[in-house]
């Protein structure tokens, strides 16, 4: 027998075993997959756990690993000047944001559910969703750029004498929460909208013809039928706003500082091993705050989450 | 209730106003003569010929272009591997898998792309568009295999055991009948992982090398550099139509 004819049997006996074997089909189709996602996403996680945890020693260009746990990343960043403020703006942004997209978009959702013929929903659906198509970064300079004081809707304004003369928008808070309503508003309007699409208009009449008044109705069926669209619009919204750094750079003044912005500041601006140990303690501090208020939030409303 | 309706509808055509008027009015003002007032004095196209001159403009779009396409191919791959073993073979440990795909999508993204500088760093890998890639995979496969994953588990196995019963071996019935089937789902999901690639910011920006710009971190630099300059409209403008085309590309291919 040639070296090569038992070459190929080797070859057919590996393809027949994974072919017989579901253990071995399921393990090479799992396999790729989650080796890429721990390899590239969960190991990041706890490197950048041990990093902000000041774990790793830099000796000339190389990093290794030391047997200590310290806070001093932690210590450095609680105890940075203003910080509680910082963190206090960032939550109060994000609040705000998050009832700001809720109330406005409720009626939208609700208009685009009930009181369009299915064959235009889709239509305005889609004009109305276009917009937030458009890159997130050009959105927010869209709004910077007609917020300006010197900017053409002002201008306008002060012009047709609605305006006494241009007020200073851009660098306040307002300009900020303006912004993040704004670009956020398309996280909320799809979770409502798709709770509020799935509802059974017969259960809305049903309560009708048993004498529930509109308003009635509405409390008692809908609202209680769309809370799962509102805690997943309302935690799609709130978790990334916390972080929000782009808006703060492009709208916020030069006090404006959030949890994001530390961040972003502390890795690209500072850098260095101290500066990315404080912006990894603040990224982790981020993430607790985030996952405790989520898990508060959740049992608060009351409801059971499913996010997919 | 048919002032209730009445408000409503007054209300969400003011909304669809607002939402459209700062982008209109951004385009608008792409068109201007003057560059560096903000009052319209009137019509030229020299913003965009000075767009069309600027090689950095070609250079960070073409960048955005191949970036998402390799991240598109990576995570559909991988994202479909993944859904068909969880639907078709139905092993132990698949809640635990689900939960796991759910993690990427609800983290901050800003936490994520700091992660992995951390991680790039203290493995001493260089930043390059490999991590650029390797960080928008990281987001995109989960995204992939959620969408692939809902549409494989809405459709009858029935007709791949038709298949089967008929002679054809599990490859072939993958290729003739599975994989066809699931087409709709792997369009959709290769046209939302492109997307998300394509327009991503935070974590590029975190992930890149000096230097290597996509068309979102040249629009940041030019924007973070200066003020106001109306050649950023014809750059905003720019983007806004693509975007748009994308939008229609996908509604072409979900028609069909």
């Amino acid at each position: 027998m040639s070296p090569e004819f038992e070459e190929e049997k080797w070859y057919i006996r590996l393809l027949d075993r994974i072919r017989t074997s579901r253990r071995l089909k399921i393990a090479l189709l799992l396999g790729p997959p989650l080796v890429f996602l721990i390899i590239f996403f969960f190991s990041p996680f706890a490197i950048a756990i041990m990093y902000s945890l000041a774990m790793f020693e830099k000796v000339v260009h190389q990093y290794f690993l030391v047997p200590r746990i310290s806070l001093e990343y932690y210590i450095k960043f609680l105890n940075l000047p203003g910080i509680v403020n910082v963190i206090l703006k960032s939550f109060y942004y994000a609040i705000v944001t998050t009832v700001g997209t809720l109330v406005l978009s409720y009626p939208l959702a609700y208009y685009l559910a009930f009181k369009i013929p299915e064959r235009y929903r889709n239509i305005l659906v889609f004009i109305i969703f276009l917009p937030f198509w458009i890159n997130f970064i050009v959105r927010v300079y869209a709004l910077k750029f007609i917020m300006h004081g010197a900017g053409p809707l002002q201008s306008l304004l002060v012009a047709i004498g609605i305006l006494k003369e241009p007020i200073k928008i851009l660098g306040t808070d307002t300009a900020v929460i303006l912004t993040m309503i704004y670009s956020y508003l398309i996280f909320m309007l799809l979770p409502l909208y798709g709770v509020l699409e799935k509802i059974d208009k017969e259960l809305l009449e049903a309560a009708a013809t048993l004498g529930a008044s509109p308003v009635k109705t509405f409390l008692k069926v809908t609202l209680p039928l769309s809370m799962p669209g509102i805690i997943a619009g309302s935690l799609i919204v709130f978790i990334p706003a916390v972080g929000e750094f782009i808006i703060p750079v492009l709208v916020g003044g030069a006090a404006t500082a959030t949890l994001g912005l530390l961040i972003y500041r502390y890795f690209i601006a500072v850098g260095g091993l101290v500066g990315w140990g404080i912006g990894s303690a603040a990224g982790i501090i981020y993430i607790i705050i985030i996952v405790i208020l989520s898990y508060l939030y959740i049992k608060l409303v009351g409801g059971e989450i499913r996010l997919a | 209730m048919k002032l209730t309706d009445l408000f409503l509808k007054v209300y969400f055509y003011i909304m669809l106003a607002l939402v459209y008027f700062p982008i209109a009015i951004l385009i608008l003002f792409s068109f201007n003569e003057s560059r560096s007032k903000l009052a319209f004095t009137g019509f030229t196209i020299e913003n965009y010929i000075s767009l069309i001159n600027d090689r950095a403009v070609w250079v960070s779009f073409y960048n955005s272009i191949w970036i998402a396409i390799v991240v598109v191919i990576i995570s559909i791959f991988l994202g479909l591997m993944l859904a068909y073993a969880i639907v078709r073979y139905n092993p132990k440990g698949k809640d635990i898998i689900d939960t796991l795909m759910l993690i990427p999508i609800i983290i901050p993204e800003i936490i994520e792309a700091l992660t992995l500088l951390v991680f790039f760093l203290i493995l001493g890998i260089p930043l390059s568009p490999a991590t650029i890639i390797i960080g928008h995979a990281a987001f995109d496969i989960p995204l992939a295999y959620i969408i692939i994953k809902a549409r494989l588990v809405g459709y009858d196995p029935q007709y791949e055991e038709a298949a089967r019963t008929l002679g054809a071996d599990e490859i072939q019935t993958l290729f003739r009948v599975t994989l066809p089937m699931l087409m709709p789902g792997i369009l959709a999901a290769a046209f939302m992982t492109f997307v998300w690639s394509y327009d991503d910011f935070i974590k590029t920006f975190f992930t890149k090398p000096i230097g290597f710009n996509t068309l979102p971190v040249y629009l940041w630099t030019k924007l973070s550099r200066r003020g106001f300059s109306l050649d950023v409209n014809a750059l905003c403008t720019f983007i806004i139509v693509i975007s748009i085309l994308f939008t229609y590309i996908r509604m072409k291919i979900i028609q069909e």
